[in-house]
Protein backbone atom coordinates (compact mmCIF):
# COMPACT_ATOMS: atom_id res chain seq x y z
CA UNK A 1 0.00 0.00 0.00
CA UNK A 2 1.41 3.36 -1.02
CA UNK A 3 -1.04 5.60 0.77
CA UNK A 4 -3.85 5.66 3.34
CA UNK A 5 -6.72 7.97 2.56
CA UNK A 6 -7.81 9.13 6.01
CA UNK A 7 -11.22 10.55 5.27
CA UNK A 8 -12.16 11.41 8.85
CA UNK A 9 -15.44 10.91 10.68
CA UNK A 10 -18.28 12.97 9.32
CA UNK A 11 -17.45 12.14 5.71
CA UNK A 12 -19.52 8.99 6.06
CA UNK A 13 -22.48 11.15 5.04
CA UNK A 14 -20.83 11.35 1.65
CA UNK A 15 -19.78 7.79 0.88
CA UNK A 16 -19.71 8.58 -2.82
CA UNK A 17 -17.01 11.20 -2.27
CA UNK A 18 -14.84 8.63 -0.48
CA UNK A 19 -15.46 6.19 -3.32
CA UNK A 20 -14.71 8.74 -6.05
CA UNK A 21 -11.59 9.97 -4.25
CA UNK A 22 -10.32 6.41 -4.10
CA UNK A 23 -11.07 6.01 -7.80
CA UNK A 24 -9.18 9.22 -8.58
CA UNK A 25 -6.18 7.99 -6.59
CA UNK A 26 -6.24 4.69 -8.44
CA UNK A 27 -6.59 6.50 -11.76
CA UNK A 28 -3.38 8.45 -11.17
CA UNK A 29 -1.52 5.29 -10.21
CA UNK A 30 -1.65 5.37 -6.43
CA UNK A 31 -2.42 2.20 -4.52
CA UNK A 32 -4.52 3.33 -1.57
CA UNK A 33 -6.65 2.12 1.28
CA UNK A 34 -9.28 4.27 2.95
CA UNK A 35 -9.90 4.57 6.65
CA UNK A 36 -12.09 6.75 8.83
CA UNK A 37 -14.92 6.75 11.31
CA UNK A 38 -14.69 6.82 15.09
CA UNK A 39 -12.08 4.05 15.19
CA UNK A 40 -9.50 6.32 13.57
CA UNK A 41 -10.55 9.62 15.08
CA UNK A 42 -8.18 12.55 15.51
CA UNK A 43 -9.68 13.26 18.92
CA UNK A 44 -11.20 16.58 17.91
CA UNK A 45 -14.80 15.71 18.91
CA UNK A 46 -13.64 15.14 22.47
CA UNK A 47 -11.34 18.15 22.79
CA UNK A 48 -12.98 19.21 26.04
CA UNK A 49 -11.31 16.24 27.73
CA UNK A 50 -7.58 15.97 27.08
CA UNK A 51 -7.40 12.45 28.46
CA UNK A 52 -10.00 11.09 26.05
CA UNK A 53 -8.94 13.24 23.11
CA UNK A 54 -5.29 12.32 23.59
CA UNK A 55 -6.12 8.66 23.87
CA UNK A 56 -8.09 8.70 20.63
CA UNK A 57 -5.29 10.51 18.84
CA UNK A 58 -2.66 8.15 20.18
CA UNK A 59 -4.66 5.13 19.07
CA UNK A 60 -5.02 6.49 15.56
CA UNK A 61 -1.31 7.26 15.18
CA UNK A 62 -0.54 3.75 16.45
CA UNK A 63 -2.96 2.31 13.91
CA UNK A 64 -1.26 4.14 11.06
CA UNK A 65 2.16 3.08 12.31
CA UNK A 66 1.06 -0.55 12.50
CA UNK A 67 -0.40 -0.46 8.99
CA UNK A 68 3.01 0.28 7.52
CA UNK A 69 1.59 2.99 5.29
CA UNK A 70 4.27 5.48 4.23
CA UNK A 71 1.79 8.29 3.60
CA UNK A 72 -1.50 9.38 5.12
CA UNK A 73 -3.61 11.67 2.96
CA UNK A 74 -6.20 13.62 4.90
CA UNK A 75 -9.52 14.99 3.75
CA UNK A 76 -10.71 16.84 6.81
CA UNK A 77 -8.85 20.02 7.76
CA UNK A 78 -9.53 19.39 11.46
CA UNK A 79 -7.87 15.96 11.25
CA UNK A 80 -4.98 17.43 9.29
CA UNK A 81 -4.33 20.25 11.74
CA UNK A 82 -4.69 17.98 14.75
CA UNK A 83 -2.16 15.59 13.26
CA UNK A 84 0.28 18.44 12.78
CA UNK A 85 -0.42 20.19 16.07
CA UNK A 86 -0.48 17.45 18.65
CA UNK A 87 -1.06 13.97 17.29
CA UNK A 88 2.29 13.67 15.60
CA UNK A 89 4.73 15.87 17.53
CA UNK A 90 6.73 13.85 19.98
CA UNK A 91 5.22 10.56 18.84
CA UNK A 92 7.32 8.13 16.81
CA UNK A 93 5.79 7.85 13.35
CA UNK A 94 6.68 6.01 10.22
CA UNK A 95 4.41 7.94 7.87
CA UNK A 96 4.13 11.44 6.47
CA UNK A 97 0.92 13.42 6.37
CA UNK A 98 -0.38 15.13 3.25
CA UNK A 99 -3.73 16.46 2.18
CA UNK A 100 -5.59 14.70 -0.62
CA UNK A 101 -5.48 17.85 -2.72
CA UNK A 102 -1.68 17.83 -2.53
CA UNK A 103 -1.56 14.24 -3.72
CA UNK A 104 -3.86 14.78 -6.69
CA UNK A 105 -2.40 18.16 -7.55
CA UNK A 106 1.08 16.63 -7.71
CA UNK A 107 -0.29 14.01 -10.12
CA UNK A 108 -2.34 16.38 -12.24
CA UNK A 109 -0.35 15.48 -15.35
CA UNK A 110 -1.71 11.95 -14.95
CA UNK A 111 -5.17 13.28 -14.20
CA UNK A 112 -5.38 15.56 -17.22
CA UNK A 113 -5.88 12.85 -19.91
CA UNK A 114 -8.74 11.33 -17.92
CA UNK A 115 -10.76 14.51 -17.76
CA UNK A 116 -12.29 14.54 -21.23
CA UNK A 117 -16.02 14.99 -20.63
CA UNK A 118 -17.10 18.63 -20.84
CA UNK A 119 -18.72 19.93 -17.67
CA UNK A 120 -20.37 23.17 -18.74
CA UNK A 121 -20.60 25.24 -15.59
CA UNK A 122 -19.71 28.63 -14.20
CA UNK A 123 -18.24 27.68 -10.87
CA UNK A 124 -17.64 29.69 -7.73
CA UNK A 125 -15.14 27.97 -5.47
CA UNK A 126 -16.30 27.97 -1.87
CA UNK A 127 -13.07 29.21 -0.36
CA UNK A 128 -12.38 29.54 3.34
CA UNK A 129 -9.80 31.78 4.97
CA UNK A 130 -8.61 29.06 7.32
CA UNK A 131 -6.55 25.94 6.58
CA UNK A 132 -5.34 27.50 3.31
CA UNK A 133 -2.36 28.81 5.27
CA UNK A 134 -1.38 25.21 6.05
CA UNK A 135 -2.21 23.63 2.73
CA UNK A 136 -3.01 25.91 -0.20
CA UNK A 137 -6.24 24.11 -1.00
CA UNK A 138 -7.90 27.13 -2.58
CA UNK A 139 -5.22 27.42 -5.23
CA UNK A 140 -4.71 23.70 -5.77
CA UNK A 141 -8.39 22.88 -6.21
CA UNK A 142 -8.75 25.82 -8.60
CA UNK A 143 -5.85 24.41 -10.63
CA UNK A 144 -7.41 20.95 -10.62
CA UNK A 145 -10.73 22.37 -11.79
CA UNK A 146 -8.90 24.21 -14.56
CA UNK A 147 -8.29 20.76 -16.08
CA UNK A 148 -12.02 20.19 -16.56
CA UNK A 149 -13.16 20.95 -20.10
CA UNK A 150 -16.10 23.30 -20.38
CA UNK A 151 -15.79 24.53 -16.82
CA UNK A 152 -15.27 28.20 -16.07
CA UNK A 153 -14.04 29.17 -12.65
CA UNK A 154 -15.41 32.61 -11.92
CA UNK A 155 -13.30 35.27 -10.28
CA UNK A 156 -14.50 36.53 -6.94
CA UNK A 157 -12.57 37.52 -3.83
CA UNK A 158 -14.99 35.86 -1.39
CA UNK A 159 -13.32 33.70 1.24
CA UNK A 160 -15.49 33.05 4.25
CA UNK A 161 -14.13 32.83 7.79
CA UNK A 162 -13.33 29.58 9.49
CA UNK A 163 -11.43 26.51 8.39
CA UNK A 164 -14.69 24.96 7.22
CA UNK A 165 -18.38 25.64 7.69
CA UNK A 166 -18.80 23.50 10.79
CA UNK A 167 -16.76 26.05 12.73
CA UNK A 168 -19.11 28.81 11.60
CA UNK A 169 -22.14 26.75 12.53
CA UNK A 170 -21.04 26.93 16.15
CA UNK A 171 -21.24 30.75 16.18
CA UNK A 172 -24.83 32.05 16.20
CA UNK A 173 -25.70 33.66 12.88
CA UNK A 174 -22.26 33.24 11.36
CA UNK A 175 -23.07 30.42 8.97
CA UNK A 176 -26.18 32.18 7.70
CA UNK A 177 -24.20 35.35 7.10
CA UNK A 178 -21.52 33.41 5.25
CA UNK A 179 -24.11 31.67 3.12
CA UNK A 180 -25.78 34.96 2.21
CA UNK A 181 -22.39 36.33 1.21
CA UNK A 182 -21.83 33.23 -0.91
CA UNK A 183 -25.14 33.69 -2.70
CA UNK A 184 -24.30 37.34 -3.34
CA UNK A 185 -20.91 36.34 -4.72
CA UNK A 186 -22.54 33.80 -7.05
CA UNK A 187 -24.99 36.41 -8.31
CA UNK A 188 -22.29 39.04 -8.77
CA UNK A 189 -20.01 36.70 -10.68
CA UNK A 190 -22.68 34.97 -12.73
CA UNK A 191 -21.90 31.56 -11.24
CA UNK A 192 -24.42 28.78 -11.63
CA UNK A 193 -22.50 26.23 -9.56
CA UNK A 194 -21.03 26.36 -6.08
CA UNK A 195 -18.08 24.06 -5.60
CA UNK A 196 -17.44 23.03 -2.01
CA UNK A 197 -14.03 22.01 -0.73
CA UNK A 198 -14.91 20.11 2.42
CA UNK A 199 -17.62 17.78 3.68
CA UNK A 200 -18.96 20.03 6.41
CA UNK A 201 -19.35 22.90 3.95
CA UNK A 202 -21.06 20.58 1.50
CA UNK A 203 -23.62 19.26 3.93
CA UNK A 204 -24.60 22.78 4.90
CA UNK A 205 -24.41 24.30 1.41
CA UNK A 206 -26.59 21.75 -0.39
CA UNK A 207 -29.72 23.42 0.99
CA UNK A 208 -28.85 26.54 -1.02
CA UNK A 209 -30.30 24.68 -4.01
CA UNK A 210 -33.80 24.92 -2.53
CA UNK A 211 -35.86 27.31 -4.61
CA UNK A 212 -32.82 28.68 -6.38
CA UNK A 213 -31.50 28.11 -9.88
CA UNK A 214 -28.08 26.87 -8.85
CA UNK A 215 -26.36 23.64 -7.97
CA UNK A 216 -23.94 22.67 -5.24
CA UNK A 217 -21.26 20.09 -5.93
CA UNK A 218 -17.97 19.11 -4.40
CA UNK A 219 -14.71 19.40 -6.31
CA UNK A 220 -14.42 15.60 -6.34
CA UNK A 221 -17.84 15.40 -8.01
CA UNK A 222 -16.67 17.78 -10.75
CA UNK A 223 -13.49 15.81 -11.45
CA UNK A 224 -15.52 12.59 -11.58
CA UNK A 225 -18.02 14.15 -13.99
CA UNK A 226 -15.14 15.17 -16.24
CA UNK A 227 -13.85 11.60 -16.10
CA UNK A 228 -17.25 10.38 -17.23
CA UNK A 229 -17.95 8.49 -14.04
CA UNK A 230 -21.44 8.21 -12.57
CA UNK A 231 -21.89 10.84 -9.87
CA UNK A 232 -24.57 10.72 -7.23
CA UNK A 233 -25.13 12.80 -4.12
CA UNK A 234 -27.42 10.87 -1.84
CA UNK A 235 -27.02 13.24 1.09
CA UNK A 236 -28.10 16.23 -1.01
CA UNK A 237 -31.12 14.31 -2.29
CA UNK A 238 -32.18 13.37 1.23
CA UNK A 239 -31.50 16.78 2.73
CA UNK A 240 -33.51 18.64 0.11
CA UNK A 241 -36.40 16.20 -0.09
CA UNK A 242 -39.80 17.34 1.15
CA UNK A 243 -39.96 14.00 2.95
CA UNK A 244 -36.44 12.83 3.79
CA UNK A 245 -37.73 9.53 5.15
CA UNK A 246 -39.37 8.71 1.84
CA UNK A 247 -36.29 9.85 -0.06
CA UNK A 248 -34.04 7.58 1.97
CA UNK A 249 -36.34 4.68 1.20
CA UNK A 250 -36.77 1.30 2.79
CA UNK A 251 -33.28 0.09 2.00
CA UNK A 252 -31.70 3.17 3.56
CA UNK A 253 -33.92 2.94 6.62
CA UNK A 254 -33.04 -0.71 7.04
CA UNK A 255 -29.35 0.09 6.75
CA UNK A 256 -29.47 2.85 9.36
CA UNK A 257 -31.92 0.96 11.53
CA UNK A 258 -35.32 2.47 12.25
CA UNK A 259 -34.40 3.68 15.72
CA UNK A 260 -31.04 4.98 14.59
CA UNK A 261 -32.57 6.81 11.66
CA UNK A 262 -35.21 8.43 13.81
CA UNK A 263 -32.81 9.47 16.57
CA UNK A 264 -29.58 10.21 14.72
CA UNK A 265 -30.25 10.89 11.05
CA UNK A 266 -33.73 12.28 10.54
CA UNK A 267 -33.37 15.34 12.80
CA UNK A 268 -30.35 16.46 10.79
CA UNK A 269 -32.07 15.91 7.46
CA UNK A 270 -35.12 17.86 8.61
CA UNK A 271 -33.20 20.72 10.24
CA UNK A 272 -34.09 24.16 8.90
CA UNK A 273 -31.48 25.45 6.45
CA UNK A 274 -29.28 28.39 7.56
CA UNK A 275 -30.80 30.68 4.91
CA UNK B 1 2.96 2.91 21.47
CA UNK B 2 2.63 5.61 24.11
CA UNK B 3 3.51 9.22 23.45
CA UNK B 4 6.37 10.55 25.54
CA UNK B 5 4.11 13.28 26.87
CA UNK B 6 0.36 13.08 27.42
CA UNK B 7 -1.89 15.48 25.55
CA UNK B 8 -2.71 17.22 28.83
CA UNK B 9 0.98 17.76 29.51
CA UNK B 10 1.49 18.97 25.94
CA UNK B 11 -1.35 21.47 26.32
CA UNK B 12 0.17 22.79 29.54
CA UNK B 13 3.68 23.02 28.13
CA UNK B 14 2.65 24.65 24.85
CA UNK B 15 0.29 27.03 26.64
CA UNK B 16 3.08 28.20 28.94
CA UNK B 17 5.57 28.57 26.10
CA UNK B 18 3.23 30.53 23.85
CA UNK B 19 1.82 32.71 26.63
CA UNK B 20 5.35 33.68 27.63
CA UNK B 21 6.18 34.66 24.05
CA UNK B 22 3.00 36.68 23.51
CA UNK B 23 3.37 40.42 24.02
CA UNK B 24 -0.39 41.02 24.05
CA UNK B 25 -0.14 43.66 21.33
CA UNK B 26 -3.57 42.78 19.93
CA UNK B 27 -2.55 42.57 16.26
CA UNK B 28 -4.16 39.12 16.13
CA UNK B 29 -7.49 40.53 17.31
CA UNK B 30 -7.36 43.32 14.74
CA UNK B 31 -6.77 40.79 11.95
CA UNK B 32 -9.52 38.42 13.11
CA UNK B 33 -12.73 38.41 11.02
CA UNK B 34 -14.91 37.16 13.85
CA UNK B 35 -15.46 40.27 16.00
CA UNK B 36 -17.17 41.91 13.04
CA UNK B 37 -19.09 38.74 12.29
CA UNK B 38 -20.31 38.55 15.85
CA UNK B 39 -20.94 42.16 16.56
CA UNK B 40 -18.90 41.83 19.72
CA UNK B 41 -18.88 44.84 21.97
CA UNK B 42 -15.94 47.08 21.11
CA UNK B 43 -12.90 46.43 23.23
CA UNK B 44 -9.29 47.42 22.85
CA UNK B 45 -7.49 44.63 20.92
CA UNK B 46 -4.68 44.36 23.49
CA UNK B 47 -7.26 43.81 26.24
CA UNK B 48 -8.92 41.05 24.21
CA UNK B 49 -5.58 39.41 23.47
CA UNK B 50 -4.68 39.60 27.12
CA UNK B 51 -7.74 37.50 27.84
CA UNK B 52 -6.45 34.76 25.57
CA UNK B 53 -3.05 34.90 27.21
CA UNK B 54 -4.65 34.66 30.63
CA UNK B 55 -6.55 31.57 29.52
CA UNK B 56 -3.27 29.97 28.47
CA UNK B 57 -1.86 30.74 31.89
CA UNK B 58 -4.88 29.32 33.68
CA UNK B 59 -5.63 32.79 35.07
CA UNK B 60 -9.00 34.57 35.26
CA UNK B 61 -10.20 35.62 31.80
CA UNK B 62 -12.00 38.85 30.95
CA UNK B 63 -15.46 38.61 29.35
CA UNK B 64 -14.15 40.02 26.06
CA UNK B 65 -11.28 37.52 26.05
CA UNK B 66 -13.69 34.70 26.75
CA UNK B 67 -15.98 35.81 23.93
CA UNK B 68 -13.12 36.04 21.46
CA UNK B 69 -11.66 32.65 22.28
CA UNK B 70 -15.13 31.13 22.13
CA UNK B 71 -15.77 32.63 18.71
CA UNK B 72 -12.61 31.30 17.06
CA UNK B 73 -13.44 29.54 13.81
CA UNK B 74 -9.80 28.83 12.91
CA UNK B 75 -9.60 31.40 10.13
CA UNK B 76 -5.88 31.68 10.77
CA UNK B 77 -5.64 35.37 9.89
CA UNK B 78 -4.09 35.98 13.29
CA UNK B 79 -0.95 34.03 12.42
CA UNK B 80 0.08 36.30 9.59
CA UNK B 81 -0.60 39.37 11.73
CA UNK B 82 1.49 38.35 14.74
CA UNK B 83 4.70 40.43 14.90
CA UNK B 84 6.29 37.67 17.00
CA UNK B 85 5.41 35.07 14.33
CA UNK B 86 3.56 33.00 16.91
CA UNK B 87 1.03 30.35 15.95
CA UNK B 88 -1.87 32.35 17.34
CA UNK B 89 -4.43 29.98 15.88
CA UNK B 90 -2.92 27.23 17.97
CA UNK B 91 -2.89 29.53 20.99
CA UNK B 92 -6.61 30.11 20.54
CA UNK B 93 -7.21 26.39 20.16
CA UNK B 94 -5.27 25.64 23.32
CA UNK B 95 -7.03 28.44 25.18
CA UNK B 96 -10.38 27.15 23.98
CA UNK B 97 -9.61 23.61 25.10
CA UNK B 98 -8.56 24.84 28.52
CA UNK B 99 -11.65 27.01 28.84
CA UNK B 100 -13.82 24.02 27.96
CA UNK B 101 -12.25 22.12 30.82
CA UNK B 102 -9.82 19.91 28.91
CA UNK B 103 -7.45 19.81 31.87
CA UNK B 104 -10.14 18.94 34.36
CA UNK B 105 -11.00 22.45 35.47
CA UNK B 106 -14.64 23.65 35.50
CA UNK B 107 -15.61 24.72 31.96
CA UNK B 108 -15.86 28.44 31.35
CA UNK B 109 -16.95 28.03 27.74
CA UNK B 110 -19.89 25.91 26.62
CA UNK B 111 -18.90 22.39 25.66
CA UNK B 112 -20.76 21.35 22.53
CA UNK B 113 -22.20 18.00 23.43
CA UNK B 114 -23.08 15.42 20.81
CA UNK B 115 -23.55 12.16 22.60
CA UNK B 116 -24.70 10.54 19.38
CA UNK B 117 -21.70 11.58 17.31
CA UNK B 118 -20.08 8.17 16.85
CA UNK B 119 -23.40 6.39 16.37
CA UNK B 120 -24.46 9.00 13.80
CA UNK B 121 -21.21 8.61 11.86
CA UNK B 122 -21.80 4.87 11.75
CA UNK B 123 -25.48 5.19 10.81
CA UNK B 124 -24.58 7.36 7.82
CA UNK B 125 -21.82 4.90 6.91
CA UNK B 126 -24.36 2.10 6.76
CA UNK B 127 -26.52 4.25 4.47
CA UNK B 128 -23.79 5.38 2.07
CA UNK B 129 -21.20 2.60 2.00
CA UNK B 130 -21.59 -1.00 0.89
CA UNK B 131 -21.03 -3.73 3.46
CA UNK B 132 -17.70 -4.52 1.83
CA UNK B 133 -16.65 -0.86 1.99
CA UNK B 134 -17.66 -0.65 5.63
CA UNK B 135 -15.60 -3.74 6.40
CA UNK B 136 -12.55 -2.29 4.66
CA UNK B 137 -12.82 1.43 5.29
CA UNK B 138 -14.33 1.91 8.74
Amino acid sequence: MALTFWYGCNMTRHGEVIRLAMRLLEAVGIEAEATGGPASCCGSPKEADARISGGMAERTVARFNASGTPQVATWCPSCHMNMQDWMAPGVPRNFETLHLTEVLHARRAALRPLLVQPVPARVLLHRHLGFDGRVPVNRMVAELLALVPGLTLVEHPLAVPGHMCSSLAAVPGALARAQRATLEAMAASGADTLCTLFHSCHRDAVTLERGRDLRVVNWVHLLAMAAGWPVEDGYKTWRNAADPRAAVGEAGLAAAGEAGFERLVEPELRRAPPV
Amino acid sequence: MSRPMSLASSIQAESARLAAACTGCGACVEACPMPDFLGLAPAAPPAVAAGMRAALQGAPVSPEGLAWVGACTRSGQCNAACPEALDVALMLRLAGMRLKGALGEPPRLPVPGDAGWAARVKAFARMTLTEEEQARWL
